[in-house]
């Protein structure tokens, strides 16, 4: 639901950063999506398309990357943390190793990671 | 034909932080330059202060002074700390966490409403999440009722002025905030609407979110206390249905409880499901209609106040 919003976080950021290498054109902008959020992939896309309309990016080559979640506990653990069963994505917050509340430090936000220019 | 360049994304600097602070560390007043929001708690010791006395029925309430929480992280402000002393390794860089994505960015406009309302105005701040008509308001009604003066709400709807109408009735201030099209508040819409109340003559600020169970999951708002209602009518699978709304609060309410067998939900279930999903989050079991369990979620709320370093 929030996926245009983000997707105009993205272009802008992406033109600035052109901007700075005083490129002309961007084309490609490269995203690292985590899985542990609720921005649809599909939906993503499809709004970054229509933000790069009339922007340094118009007509640039998307790609986004699935980041699956990964987390850290105060035992001492980190990895990859389980999925709850019948989610699609949704990591399991228990800690594999003692069972305690994991914090995650990957898989929970969306970012722009790189973009190619001309 | 010009040249192809390819810019990676600029990275912050990272440092691997330390071990969990001492509590003497935690409660250690600021030095210079730096917030009390020091220090990375990767345990949230109001959760672990004993497990048993939140699971259900709060049996054992209130704690005793042992089992009490030092201290209180807000999950978004973990971030912030990232942001701001570095912590994890490298591999941040690409792997769509670490500290500048676009929803961080919204993590740390959330910590700038929490300074403005906690650290500049001393205001405690309760927000509440949940799908339409799982009771929020009502909910909230009952505190306010509780709550002498010195209250506001801010409340968002996508449309009408129902909510406000409701609160208006209890003689406090409110503003109401109609999204429009968005189907959750953001931290800009709450800093907005905060221009409209006078702060310093507030001690607490309840916050309604729109009804609406996905999108606040990644939305936090900058409240002290994030408190996600449901209720039976919802189903008693909605607990599994929503495991990122309920990894992102502070607490839950399995509110309407008096109804649960008029429609065949086991609020046992509901508990349970919470426990899975969100590791020691306390659940609360409430009614507003024969008010079971308001008095134990108001009494968390006010052990939550008087352990939060920055609204006394």
């Amino acid at each position: 639901m929030h996926e245009l919003s983000i997707a105009h976080r993205l272009v802008d950021r992406a033109v600035e950063t052109a901007r700075d290498a005083d490129a002309d054109q961007i084309d490609r902008l490269s995203v690292a999506l985590g899985e542990a959020t609720h921005v649809a992939a599909d939906q993503l896309r499809f709004c970054l398309d229509a933000a790069v309309a009339d922007t340094l990016a118009d007509g640039a080559a998307i790609d986004i990357v699935r980041v699956p979640p990964a987390g850290q506990c105060g035992c001492g653990w980190s990895g990859e943390p389980r999925r709850l069963d019948a989610t699609i994505a949704a990591p399991d917050r228990r800690c594999p190793e003692c069972g305690e509340r994991i914090e995650l430090t990957a898989g929970d936000d969306c970012r722009l990671t790189q973009i190619e220019t001309s | 034909m010009t040249e192809n360049r390819t810019h990676p994304m600029p990275v912050e600097p990272f440092e691997e932080h330390s071990s969990s602070p001492t509590l003497s560390q935690i409660l250690a007043p600021a030095s210079t330059g730096v917030r009390r929001h020091t220090g990375r708690l990767t345990r949230r010791p109001w959760f672990r202060a004993d497990r048993s006395v939140w699971s259900t029925d709060c049996s054992r309430w209130p704690p005793s002074r042992a089992e009490q929480p030092a201290t209180t992280t807000p999950w978004w402000l973990a971030h912030r700390r990232a942001h701001r002393f570095g912590h994890g390794d490298q591999a941040h860089s690409d792997d769509g966490s670490g500290t500048d994505g676009v929803l961080a960015a919204v993590r740390e406009r959330a910590s700038e409403v929490h300074d403005r309302l906690s650290h500049q105005h001393d205001v405690f701040v309760v927000e509440f999440v949940g799908s339409t008509g799982g009771g929020k308001t009502a909910l909230a009604e009952r505190l306010l009722d509780r709550w002498d003066g010195r209250v506001g709400v801010i409340c968002g709807d996508v449309a009408g002025e129902d909510d406000a109408r409701r609160y208006r009735e209890h003689g406090v201030p409110v503003v109401n905030v109609t999204t429009g099209r968005e189907c959750h508040l953001d931290p800009q819409r709450v800093d907005d609407a905060l221009d409209a109340l006078s702060l310093d003559d507030l001690d607490t600020l309840v916050i309604e979110n729109v009804g609406n169970m996905v999108c606040p999951a990644d939305f936090p708002l900058g409240a002290t206390v994030r408190v996600l209602v449901v209720s039976p009518t919802e189903g008693d699978d909605v607990v599994r249905k929503h495991p990122l709304l309920f990894q992102s609060v502070d607490a839950a309410v399995v509110n309407k409880v008096d109804i649960a067998d008029a429609v065949g939900a086991d609020t046992d279930r509901m508990v349970a499901d919470a426990a899975e999903v969100a590791p020691d989050l306390p659940v609360f079991r409430t009614s507003v209609e024969t008010g079971r369990g308001i008095e134990d979620l108001a009494g968390m709320l006010h052990t939550r106040r008087a352990h939060d370093p920055h609204s006394v």
